[in-house]
């Protein structure tokens, strides 16, 4: 009786030092019950709605391909918010950032020849990124040299894009005697490949994002990073350029928003259309604060949205339950990982006091 | 008066800049100068009180990035409660209501709770997407159309009048929701106690001031003009719901309340400006005057007012403990 | 611990409670025809039509809403099973279209022209199902995909005849959603329709700024309609799903409405879709999706369906109640132009 009570107080211990873990766990479980009784209330058993979702997503081999398809841009996009964030800087402009890196890299894709294969794809992938990280520094400059607030400036931004992009497909770009408002597709060479059903995009995008974690944890420009997310006077006083680090910190968040844009270009559409990649970016609003700032939590968090978004087909196929469902899913899911009532019911007293990821408008 | 000149300068000299261009334009084409100011005013009258929404939030030191849900909440609730009820006021206060309840959340949430408020809002923002898309419900139709009402001798002076001072009852409120929250943040004793809550939460709750409940009271009742934004837009501006109607013009009002300086008139003379650029917009596009693609044209709003903000207003300070939250010391 | 062991067992409560209430309902609500399902579409002697919608959902009183009343209608005619599934990515078409091929679905309809090549590469793939593709036009014939188009401009053009004939301020309006492809075919019939009727007509048009939701902003709509109709618009049409809907609720609001302002609808007969919009609609630029997608549907059934292109019928709504606001000679020359289009004798003349 003893031993077990003191095994049940190991194990709550362990429960307790990893509740950062826990509870997002708990909190999936928990929207999910709260989703299924919704599900329930449409006269549809929610067993048989979740397994519409994950025996799509998980366990068919085009479903799996696509939940990595889906969940690549996520995490490229989350991350984008969230090295943002980490300078004090509120990234509304991912969605901007990413539609012009897919059109740039499609136009690298198709209209550079005579590139080695790999050699395309780079060339392509480095176009995307680039025009990605210079969408996003003109927010970052107005922000460092004029004063101009980051939110107000990328959402403006978010819109310039689409309507230039709209332009540039409908005219310069367009794909010859095609009535739909679309770019050529690219050449061979410069198709991301996929690997079975995982698709290289991913592997990259798991890449960047072990990068972009050992740069803020482990580097001095993380350090730095760091050290103006969380206190600027001090930042300032330390001799740190902030000018520099806005530019800079919006050149870093564009890029990989660029990343996400060009793989989707490069690995999945093969071309540039307006109604592709929509609401990406404010995905990754989601997958930033889902995981709470952390790089290396932007993985599970963008696993858990790609594979309800790439289920979500299955589940209206098999049950009738409207695809929107997920956004209520994903918003309980969201609300109880950032509320601290769970925490708080779960630990009492032991309950981790969590950290703000933003820092206000960090003007 | 006079406090309330000196204390707005900018924001009047925009606005009577705007109002002296108008009169040119009225000289010269009366017609398209009031529909084109019809347009505008309407297009900023949801931006405007979506923007008071963050003023007064943000004044108190809660920052509320959940207008777009607020609103979107409050569109469905007013259009389907005018359905239910059979009428288009029992809506309105239905929607209202919405409003003070999803403001109610976030003051829970960000205040009490001391949850990261951006996080709140974008909560917020993601729950009332996935609610009204999915639980709307296609073919019901109001009972009855919102009433135009005409403020006598206002409504007469040529292009002011029709615009501003004849049509529905929300967009007829806008102009005097804004003068009031105005005189009540900066000259009221509850706009004082408010703005030091905003700014130094310590020193406030050192004077007495329980920052706890001001702010939660203040986000809560903010949120009814959230709801009257959402409730414009369905059973005014639309005369009906669709699945994502605000259509990110709480976003845009976040730009707008920037834009303005944290400040109600700054912010009524932000909206205007874009709106009457959107205006703009859709009118050269219908007049065919240059020959330009209408995507271009349409860029109008949105590069004017980059270039304005980077030329005439540089840099502006939000309230100081926007965002933070406030726990009591021991 | 207590704590989560409180959680667990309410959860699984929930959870039971959850099952149990909905028993055995499992299968989808969408059933049409009553008997069947789709468990053994594979069987000769079950019919099982699938239908993927555009970005938007099934229930937008505009093109998918058509089509897929159209497909239900033939399913149930010919006594067989009908399922829709909501498209809410451009990239999951494909994969949309193999869940109903999965379960070997007879015929597949697939919904807006943003769809066709995902279309062309399915069909290939599915040599023994059956596709229709709505708005998508065949450059090159797929045996078993047939493509459901309609000329747009003509119907533009019927309706801009009668709008030319019937303003009195020889000022019409076009409240647009995006400018793609079938919606500028609308819009450049109307206006070609308006100045054959009436050279001093002069026509507006105004196209929604890009953005996501173009074919969703009622708000735009409206205001956009009020604008046109105070500088002189008496005759709008309104062309773009949601948005283009919230014109013609706008403009019903318009004083004069019905007897001196009129606003067409267009796609289906808005009459029935957009009852808001009665006291103006005086009829509607009409693509006959129900009819050309059930059409095609039961063509699939009896085997007599060819891959290719199928032309479907375009061509204008009844006038209802307002038909006494349209002289009977007003009736008789729109009349005649919609013969006129139909067997060919008037051309158009849009281009894209």
């Amino acid at each position: 009786m003893t031993i077990t009570e003191s095994k049940k107080e190991k194990d709550l211990g362990f429960f307790v030092r990893n509740q950062s873990i826990v509870v997002p766990i708990v909190a999936i479980f928990v929207a999910f019950v709260l989703g299924g009784i919704l599900i329930s209330l449409q006269g549809v058993n929610p067993l048989v709605a979740y397994r519409a979702i994950f025996s799509e997503a998980w366990f068919d081999s085009d479903g799996l391909l696509r939940t990595f398809q889906k969940t690549t841009p996520l995490v490229l996009a989350g991350l984008a918010v969230t090295v943002a964030l980490r300078i004090g800087l509120f990234n509304i402009g991912a969605q901007g950032q990413l539609i012009s890196a897919a059109l740039a890299s499609a136009l690298a894709g198709i209209y550079i020849t005579n590139l080695p294969p790999i050699l395309h794809v780079i060339v392509s992938l480095v176009c995307g990124v680039v025009v990605g990280a210079l969408w996003a520094a003109i927010a970052g400059l107005l922000k460092a040299y004029r004063g101009v607030h980051e939110v107000i400036s990328t959402i403006m931004l978010n819109s310039i894009a689409v309507g230039i992009l709209d332009y540039l497909v409908s005219n310069p770009f367009r794909e010859p005697d095609q009535s739909l408002q679309r770019t050529k597709k690219i050449a061979e060479s410069a198709i991301l490949p996929n690997f079975g059903v995982i698709p290289f995009g991913f592997i990259l995008a798991i890449l960047v994002c072990l990068l972009v974690s050992w740069m803020l944890n482990r580097t001095t420009a993380g350090f730095r990073f760091n050290t103006v997310g969380k206190n600027k006077f001090a930042a300032s006083y330390a001799g740190i350029n902030m000018k520099l680090m806005i530019v800079t910190g919006m050149l870093l968040s564009g890029g990989l928003a660029g990343l996400g844009g060009a793989i989707e270009t490069l690995g999945i559409t093969y071309r540039f259309e307006p109604a592709f990649n929509s609401g990406l970016g404010f995905d990754g609003i989601t997958i930033a604060l889902l995981a709470r700032s952390n790089p290396l939590a932007t993985i599970p968090a963008a696993i858990l949205v790609g594979t309800l978004r790439a289920g979500g087909a299955s589940l209206q196929f098999n049950t009738g339950i409207e695809p929107e469902i997920v956004d209520v899913l994903l918003a309980i899911t969201l609300l109880l990982v950032s509320a601290p009532i769970l925490a708080k019911f779960l630990f009492k007293g032991k309950a981790q006091k969590t950290a703000n990821v933003t820092s206000g408008w960090g003007s | 008066m006079l406090d309330f000149i000196s204390d707005n300068k900018k924001s009047l000299i925009t606005l009577g800049l705007v109002t002296v261009i108008a009169y040119v334009f009225y000289f010269l084409d009366e017609i398209r100068t009031t529909s084109v100011l019809v347009f505008g005013w309407g297009y900023a009258v949801p931006l405007v009180l979506a923007a008071m929404v963050g003023i007064i939030g943000e004044r108190s030191g809660v920052v509320n990035i959940g207008i777009e849900g607020q609103m979107l909440m409050s569109a469905f609730a007013g259009f389907f409660g005018s359905v239910f009820t059979g009428s288009i006021y029992l809506g309105m206060i239905i929607g209202i209501l919405t409003g003070v309840l999803m403001g109610a959340f976030l003051a829970v949430a960000a205040v009490k709770w001391e949850m990261d408020q951006i996080i709140a809002g974008v909560v917020i923002n993601i729950v009332a997407a996935g609610l009204t898309s999915f639980f709307y419900a296609q073919g019901k139709t109001l009972p009855e159309l919102m009433p135009v009402v005409s403020i006598p001798l206002l409504s007469d002076i040529p292009l002011i009048g029709p615009v501003f001072f004849r049509n529905g009852l929300f967009a007829l409120s806008t102009l005097f929701i804004v003068v009031a929250v105005n005189y009540a943040l900066f000259k009221t004793r509850w706009g004082l106690r408010s703005r030091s809550v905003g700014e130094y939460p310590s020193a406030a709750d050192a004077a007495g001031i329980n920052v706890t409940r001001v702010r939660m009271m203040n986000v809560t009742l903010a949120g009814a003009l959230a709801g009257c934004a959402g409730a414009f837009l369905a059973l005014e501006a639309a005369g009906t719901f669709a699945r994502g109607l605000t259509a990110g013009r709480g976003f845009l009002a976040l730009a707008i309340m920037i834009f303005g300086a944290w400040n109600p008139m700054g912010a009524l003379a932000a909206a205007l400006f874009f709106g009457l650029s959107t205006a703009i917009a859709s009118q050269l596009q219908a007049d065919e005057v240059i020959n330009i693609p209408q995507q271009f044209v349409n860029l109008l709003p949105f590069v004017m007012t980059l270039i304005v903000l980077s030329i005439a207003v540089g840099r502006v300070r939000p309230p100081a403990a926007a965002g933070q939250p406030y726990t009591k010391e021991g | 611990m207590k704590r989560m062991r409180t959680l667990a067992g309410i959860s699984i409560l929930a959870l039971v409670l959850a099952a149990c209430s909905s028993g055995t309902t499992d299968t989808a609500a969408e059933t049409t025809a009553a008997a069947l399902d789709d468990s053994n579409c594979a069987a000769a002697e079950s019919f099982c039509v699938g239908l993927v919608t555009d970005i938007g959902k099934v229930d937008d009183k505009s093109f998918n809403q058509s089509a897929w009343e159209g497909a239900q209608a033939a399913a149930a005619e010919v006594g067989g099973f009908a399922k829709y599934i909501e498209t809410t990515d451009t990239k999951d078409y494909a994969a949309n279209m193999k869940q109903f091929t999965d379960k070997s679905y007879d015929v597949i309809v697939t919904v807006g022209f943003l769809m066709a090549e995902a279309s062309v590469a399915a069909a290939k793939e599915n040599p023994n199902t059956k596709f229709i593709g709505v708005d998508q036009f065949q450059a090159e014939e797929v045996a078993n995909l047939t493509g459901l188009i309609f000329p747009e401009d003509q119907a533009g053009y019927a309706a801009g005849y009668l709008a030319g004939l019937l303003t009195k301020t020889n000022k019409l309006g076009q409240v647009l959603g995006l400018e793609i492809a079938p919606v500028q075919k609308f819009a450049k019939g109307f206006e070609a329709g308006a100045t054959a009727a009436n050279a001093a007509v002069k026509v507006t048009t105004v196209y929604h700024p890009p953005a996501d939701n173009g074919f969703g902003d009622p708000v735009w709509g409206a205001a956009e309609a009020k604008k046109q109709l105070s500088q002189g618009a008496d005759i709008i049409f309104g062309a773009g799903g949601g948005t283009g809907n919230g014109a013609l609720i706008e403009i019903a609001k318009a004083e004069g409405a019905g007897t001196s302002i009129f606003c067409i609808g267009v796609d289906t007969d808005q009459w029935g879709t957009v009852p808001e919009a009665q006291p103006c609609l005086v009829t509607s630029a009409m693509k006959g999706l129900v009819e050309g997608t059930s059409d095609l549907v039961k063509a699939a059934f009896d085997g007599s369906i060819k891959g290719g292109n199928f032309n479907g019928t375009t061509g204008l709504a009844d006038y209802h109640d307002l038909a006494a606001a349209v002289s009977a000679d007003i009736q008789a020359k729109v009349a005649e132009i919609v013969a006129g289009l139909k067997d060919g004798s008037i051309m158009t003349g849009v281009t894209l």
